[in-house]
């Protein structure tokens, strides 16, 4: 009964229900998987951050810094030596046990420790706040790193060093 | 041009292979989601929490629609699912690179560290930038052909 032309016609048809369908069940597939499978994580908060994790915001961050706390820079240490929050120290994830035998009289006489890297997916302030930690010293993490200070116009020292 | 695109050997073929390439990067996705979540925050297209959601749940939207594009079940609609995710892909690398990121690992298969930069396959196939837009580009092209265009009865 069918002319070929229909039957061309119902072939091309897309049934956007499936489409949906496609796109909800991988949705509820994956919180699923998450919830039960013990490879999930915790959705509500930044990966990033573990249990023990002190986070501080920007512009208290400014304020500690106002105070005189000690600010320690988690980037590479070329990013330091180009530009870097004003009396920061160099102490990068990747050199952590050099960098940190230079920094610890400062690190030991600081009144206040936060460390910052370059924001948004950076996890070197993380991890070398959980470093400090396991070496006793409390260190804040700078929520959402230096991008942040800048949205908020706090100072940055320019000037390069070698 | 269409006569190809019509042919039914092509449309298996690259219905195989577009299938077979998004259910393997789904899997490793799959297997560690904070280390996928993690690369999807440092892309800085969405911000800590909304980054979490994408990695649970796009690996799984992938691995559905190229199973299902493997099966030949729904095969339009998977198709299209696929040309969705790409289009998406595409937009996101372009918009990290225009604002300059530099993501070492795009997450896109595996999601392990970058390891030394000597390390085979070379970088610039690892993280976002023109290889990865094209290559995107290339498997937009077979999903939209696999979409759009019906295959050739065979007599």
């Amino acid at each position: 009964m069918h002319r070929d032309g229909a039957c061309y016609f119902r072939d091309m048809a897309v049934h956007w229900k499936r489409f949906i369908l496609i796109l909800v069940a991988g949705v509820a597939a994956g919180f699923a998987w998450n919830a039960a499978s013990g490879r999930g994580f915790a959705l509500g908060r930044s990966v990033l951050v573990q249990a023990g994790d002190e986070l501080v915001e920007a512009a208290d961050a400014g304020a500690l810094l106002r105070r005189g706390a000690l600010f320690l820079d988690a980037r590479p240490r070329d990013f330091w030596r180009m530009s870097r929050i004003p009396g920061s120290l160099p102490l990068p994830e990747e050199d952590f046990d050099r960098a940190f035998a230079e920094a610890e009289p400062q690190v030991r006489r600081a009144s206040g420790i936060v460390v910052y890297c370059s924001g948004f997916g950076c996890e070197a302030s993380h991890i070398v706040a959980r470093k400090l930690r396991e070496r006793g010293f409390i260190a804040a993490i700078l929520d959402e790193g230096l991008p942040a200070w800048q949205d908020l116009g706090l100072p940055i020292d320019a000037e390069p060093r070698s | 041009m269409i006569a190809l695109l019509r042919n039914p050997r092509l449309h298996l073929v690259l219905r195989l292979l577009l299938g077979a390439v998004f259910v393997y990067a789904s899997l490793d996705k799959i297997w560690d989601p904070a280390a996928f979540a993690r690369i999807v925050y440092q892309w800085q297209v969405v911000g800590p929490v909304p980054s979490n959601l994408v990695a649970v749940t796009l690996p799984w939207i992938e691995l559905a629609a190229g199973l299902l594009l493997i099966a030949g079940v729904w095969k339009r609609e998977s198709a299209l699912v696929i040309a969705l995710l790409l289009v998406v892909f595409i937009v996101a690398a372009g918009s990290v690179m225009a604002r300059g990121i530099d993501v070492e690992n795009c997450g896109c298969v595996s999601v392990a560290k970058a390891g030394p930069p000597s390390d085979w396959p070379p970088a610039w196939t690892k993280g976002v930038g023109w290889f990865l837009v094209s290559r995107n580009l290339v498997f937009l092209g077979a999903a939209l052909a696999l979409a759009i265009v019906t295959p050739q009865r065979r007599a």
